[in-house]
């Protein structure tokens, strides 16, 4: 009897001696993962995305066998697996390498290809715009973000400036301050803006004249030929303009693109209230960098664009008074 | 515990995201990163490449992004959209003619795959201006009720004013956060 107890104590003690080491290991095995090498989380990763991987061929393999109803469900699927799995490759960026990167984004390329090719033969794709749309859905779709901010506002849009005139003398003043102005569809006309609006925006011009007053941020001119342009303001932006002259006031930076045949001159319109009138723009009178020039097509810093260049003095005109 | 928990314990304590701010030429991308950056924006140049600032915003590390606009540079945006977590569409509201424009570029930019997943917020831009559209009327007319593919949201603001600009920036970041720093 008392051999029979001692023995079942023994094996009590073997058996709690016996789970003690076993959660000795398992703590040792816990530390060690939490401390685990870049190799181990690169091993473990690259094994979590190949099954995947094949996951989803697996499911792309079985399309063709699938009936027709039950495709869009099926396509739906993979999508979003897909998009799962792109969603890991983008958590576990931080310990990628970038050749393992660009190889993960590779095969998810070619996932997200062959879905497509799938579903184009399988589901041939009604006449509607937006294609390849629905198939991209976000994996949760919470309704509450797409709400737009819905702050009612008392804007009045009012269109200011001219449009499709020809052969006037087209004249506004003070009422332009702070405003934004739009000039367009003009063949022979002379524009004259007096005071500071806050933005110009000038297109389709033919044979025209522009003055302005300081225009406080850009002016933005497109499709003009054979003009002359007299303004200032802090940017100029002029795109697929020719035979332009520039008599120009500029405070940052004029941009050009597609542009050929551009004359620049320093600004020199006067009228009464101009001194004023760069006081309450904003615009430094002192700053001109009128022959500074950013041409877009020509990113070349040897030489200068062909595009543009600076007006003869013999064809300056100094006085637009009678003009 | 283990690997999940990690790299959950990793990305937290980076906190990082990488916004990208893209936009039609003459929309205000730098001058709204500069006055998010509090730096003056009255010798802002047309952008000719991009600028990068990195800010730290209510404890995460934004890399802010800002690409030219420029007809000529919009074939480079592609070289941008790696990695991307958020992407900012800069609308000049009163630039009314080029809507059209803008809308085609948007949604050609929607459509690519390194772009999925990203959270989209379209800065109706220049509201100070009394000719400027609506964000209601913007949407409408950019087509964004259209989007299904991204998490998107349209917010009214000046870059010149500051109006809207934090409260646009926090909807992106919590949207983000949502998405990239619950790994479980």
């Amino acid at each position: 009897m008392q051999v029979m107890e001692g023995s079942v104590d023994k094996i009590s003690l073997i058996a709690q001696r016996d789970y003690d080491r076993k959660l000795g290991l398992q703590k040792q095995k816990e530390t060690k993962e939490s401390q685990s090498a870049d190799t181990e989380k690169l091993a473990y990763f690259n094994e979590t995305f190949s099954n995947k991987r094949q996951q989803i061929e697996n499911f792309l393999t079985q399309s063709s066998d699938l009936d027709k109803a039950a495709l869009p469900q099926h396509f739906d699927t993979i999508s979003k697996e897909i998009l799962l799995l792109q969603k890991y490759v983008a958590n576990s960026n931080i310990f990628l390498r970038s050749y393992d990167i660009k190889k993960c984004h590779e095969s998810l390329q070619e996932l997200t290809n062959k879905l497509k090719q799938l579903e184009e033969n399988l589901l041939p794709k009604k006449k509607f715009g937006f294609k390849n749309k629905q198939n991209v859905k976000p994996v949760e779709t919470k309704k509450e973000k797409d709400e737009v901010d819905f702050h009612k506002v008392a804007i009045v849009a009012k269109e200011c400036g001219f449009a499709n005139k020809t052969g006037e003398t087209l004249t506004m003043k003070n009422e332009i301050f702070k405003k934004d102005i739009t000039v367009e569809k003009l063949e022979n006309c002379t524009v004259k803006l007096f005071g500071s609006p806050s933005t110009l925006h000038l297109n389709q011009l033919k044979n025209c004249r522009v003055f302005t007053g300081p225009v406080s941020t850009s002016i933005f001119a497109e499709n003009c030929t054979n003009c002359t342009l007299v303004i200032a303001c802090q940017q100029l932006r002029l795109h697929s303009s020719s035979d332009v002259d520039i008599y120009l006031h500029v405070t940052s930076r004029a941009i050009m693109e597609d542009c050929h045949d551009i004359f620049l001159a320093p600004y020199n319109w006067d009228y009464d209230n101009l001194e004023s009138d760069f006081k309450n723009s904003g615009l430094d009178r002192n700053t001109n960098n009128w022959k500074c020039v950013d041409d877009f097509n020509w990113l070349n810093v040897e030489r200068q664009s062909p595009n543009w260049s600076l007006l003869d003095e013999g064809k300056l005109v100094k006085n637009w008074d009678n003009s | 515990m283990g690997f999940l928990t990690v790299l959950k314990k990793m990305k937290q304590k980076e906190k990082e995201m990488r916004i990208l701010m893209l936009g039609l030429d003459n929309a205000g991308k730098t001058t709204i990163l500069k006055r998010f950056n509090g730096e003056p924006i009255d010798t802002i140049s047309p952008t000719l490449g991009f600028n990068i600032k990195t800010l730290e915003h209510r404890g995460f590390t934004l890399n802010l992004w800002d690409v030219g606009g420029q007809k000529s540079l919009r074939s480079y945006w592609r070289n941008y959209f790696e990695c991307t977590d958020g992407l900012i569409w800069v609308v000049d509201s009163a630039d009314k003619r080029r809507l059209e424009d803008c809308k085609a570029e948007l949604h050609t930019l929607l459509q690519e795959e390194r772009l999925a997943g990203a959270t989209l917020l379209v800065f109706a831009n220049k509201q100070d201006l009394p000719g400027a559209c609506t964000p209601e009327e913007l949407r409408e007319i950019l087509g964004l009720d259209q989007i299904k593919t991204h998490h998107w949201q349209i917010a009214r603001c000046s870059a010149v004013t500051g109006e809207n600009l934090l409260k646009g920036m926090d909807w992106l970041i919590d949207d983000i956060a949502a998405r990239i720093f619950t790994l479980d």
